[in-house]
């Protein structure tokens, strides 16, 4: 996409960047200095040795059970985006109806709004009218959050779609299910993956709706987390950091394969 | 922009989907996401933003009626003021603070050949994968008092005592900046490299130094970007709440830590919805200000220079 005619990175720069990088990785990377020390405390430097904080954690329950809580409730919410998303994506990028411009403002202003208040609207309207399912409001109120970004890289991958490539398959006679199918699926799977990927992260990354529609059988991971933060000094809750930071690393190879550079577009919108 | 289905096809051989006019099939297919978020998202948050001024508490029972009393109280009590206020300076800061670590990055980002943009990409994508909780617990293990930072100052012998920055101000401001930072260099990195490199070049021909490259053709050109990621940081960091809690703890204390306050332990949810509100309001009032002022100042010379 870049010309490389400018590409040339001059050594201050670089050594800025490099310096930053390390500043960036510093909080991933200390936690897991922190949980292999083998003291009673954390304090640097770490002392010794030890892998016994990851033996604790993972026989841990609280730890295990919310961790597949969180996975399921983003596969689910992920599944329900794909379903309300994609057809939205189409509707809006290929064909033209009055309101238009104001549905694709609604569908993108979950991100604008605060979530913190968003949960909050949701806790109240629900509480008041008597809907006390913890698990259908996180469910929903995840899809509220996750399905603008799913809209979004899957309207951003239809607009690169080769327009020719579509009439040529509707002149010889396909569908529009079977062109869509046949034609135009296969060239935006890599924006629903990405949508899909951003999806299942902001569902399991979420804390400020969660802290609302989250009750005590369905725990989220990141609240439970905080907790162990706040209630536990020793090395545990970095062990705990390390292993999400493990999970974290696999993802993103996960996404570089898959996606490679273009993530960077489909972020940046 | 998107192409129109053909209605007619030579051999008539049609889906029922094909009868319908495209206006038809088009708002059919977003209706259920659409329908979705009206009921799930609208209506909550109208109805919230009705329940601040149509119910108030006064001695712990709920009064109806159409009032001001909850947003009256959060101007009169000074408590709250310096609440409001802290969110609104810690918002603003780390706004600032996020431009000069984005700048080199994005330019390397968008500039940089292969090998530092992958790298700079990596940085910056990465953090993102890593869930708020475990990134602010990595901030508390660096800034506590016993934390890697003042390990650091002593051991290179900056200082005997260094001053513990968790639970401060600053704790939250470096944290957030940290956690927000890929929302401003993405944008700005594809501000960046939508400058078209004529632009540069004719520069360089013309003798200017990086520098001044980069003070008089980068910046103003990729001033939108700037303005997208900007808002963005103001307004995460602004309705954040794990993230000030874990650093900042009750020192530091921002309005989402007074609405969970308001619901969770005083159970005064007419006053909670009304300082949510609040928080809305400057949510969507930075958006709108900040955007409109970059988009009447610069829209101009950005709509030129953009070509991709």
């Amino acid at each position: 996409m870049m010309a490389a005619r400018t590409s040339a990175v001059s050594a201050p720069l670089a050594l800025c960047c490099l310096v930053l990088a390390a500043a960036i990785l510093a909080p991933l990377a200390i936690p897991v200095a922190v949980s292999i020390s083998d003291s009673l405390f954390v304090s640097f430097p770490p002392k010794g040795f030890t892998l016994r904080w990851y033996a604790q954690v993972m026989a841990d329950r609280d730890f295990r059970s919310t961790f597949l809580f969180s996975v399921q409730l983003a596969l689910l919410v992920t599944g329900l985006s794909v379903a309300l998303g994609v057809p939205c994506a189409v509707g809006l990028t290929r064909f033209d109806f009055p309101g238009r411009q104001v549905v694709l403002g609604l569908i993108l202003s979950p991100i604008v709004f605060p979530v913190l208040v968003t949960g909050v609207a949701l806790l109240q309207l629900s509480s008041r009218m008597g809907v006390n399912d913890s698990f259908l409001q996180l469910l929903v109120g995840h899809t509220v959050i996750c399905l603008p970004y799913l809209v979004r890289t899957v309207s951003g991958a239809l607009h690169l779609v080769v327009p020719s490539s579509e009439d040529a398959a509707r002149t010889l006679g396909a569908g529009p299910l079977t062109t869509f199918r046949r034609i135009t699926l296969p060239q935006i799977r890599g924006g629903i993956l990405a949508g899909c990927i951003f999806a299942f992260i902001t569902s399991f990354d979420d804390y400020a709706m969660a802290m609302w529609l989250a009750d005590a059988r369905h725990f989220t991971l990141p609240l439970q987390i905080h907790v162990f933060i706040e209630r536990s000094f020793d090395p545990s809750v970095a062990a705990i950091s390390a292993l999400m930071i493990l999970f974290s690393l696999a993802l993103l190879l996960l996404v570089e394969r898959i996606l490679g550079l273009n993530m960077q577009r489909i972020v940046a919108g | 922009m998107g192409l129109q289905p053909r209605r007619t096809l030579a051999d008539g051989r049609a889906l029922p989907l094909h009868a319908l006019p495209p206006a038809l099939t088009g708002s059919l297919l977003a209706a259920p996401a659409a329908i979705f978020l009206v009921l799930a998202f609208v209506v909550p948050i109208a109805e919230m933003v009705g329940y601040s001024v149509t119910a108030h508490v006064t001695q712990g029972t709920t009064v109806g009626g159409l009032t001001l009393e909850n947003y009256a109280r959060l101007f009169r009590s000074e408590l709250y003021w310096v609440v409001l206020l802290r969110t609104l300076r810690i918002a603003l800061v780390t706004s600032l603070v996020s431009i000069p670590i984005a700048y080199p990055l994005a330019v390397v980002l968008a500039r940089g050949g292969p090998f530092w943009s992958r790298l700079v990409m990596f940085t910056v994508i990465s953090p993102l994968l890593v869930l708020v909780v475990v990134r602010a617990y990595g901030w508390k293990l660096i800034l506590a008092k016993q934390g890697f930072l003042s390990w650091l100052i002593k051991g290179v012998g900056l200082s005997a005592s260094p001053p513990a920055l968790l639970y401060t101000e600053w704790a939250v401001v470096i944290a957030s900046a940290h956690v927000f930072l890929p929302f401003v260099v993405l944008p700005l990195a594809g501000a960046i490299g939508k400058i078209d490199p004529a632009v540069e070049e004719a520069a360089r021909t013309l003798g200017a130094g990086r520098w001044t490259m980069f003070r008089r053709i980068v910046v103003p050109l990729s001033l939108p970007g700037l303005a997208v990621g900007v808002t963005l940081v103001f307004s995460l960091t602004a309705s954040a709440y794990v993230t000030p809690q874990i650093l900042g703890g009750n020192f530091a204390a921002m309005l989402g830590t007074l609405v969970q306050q308001q619901i969770l332990s005083v159970n005064d949810w007419p006053f909670a919805a009304a300082l949510a509100t609040v928080l809305l309001a400057m949510t969507l009032l930075a958006n709108l200000v900040l955007l409109r002022l970059f988009e009447r100042r610069f829209g101009r010379w950005v709509g030129r220079g953009g070509g991709r």
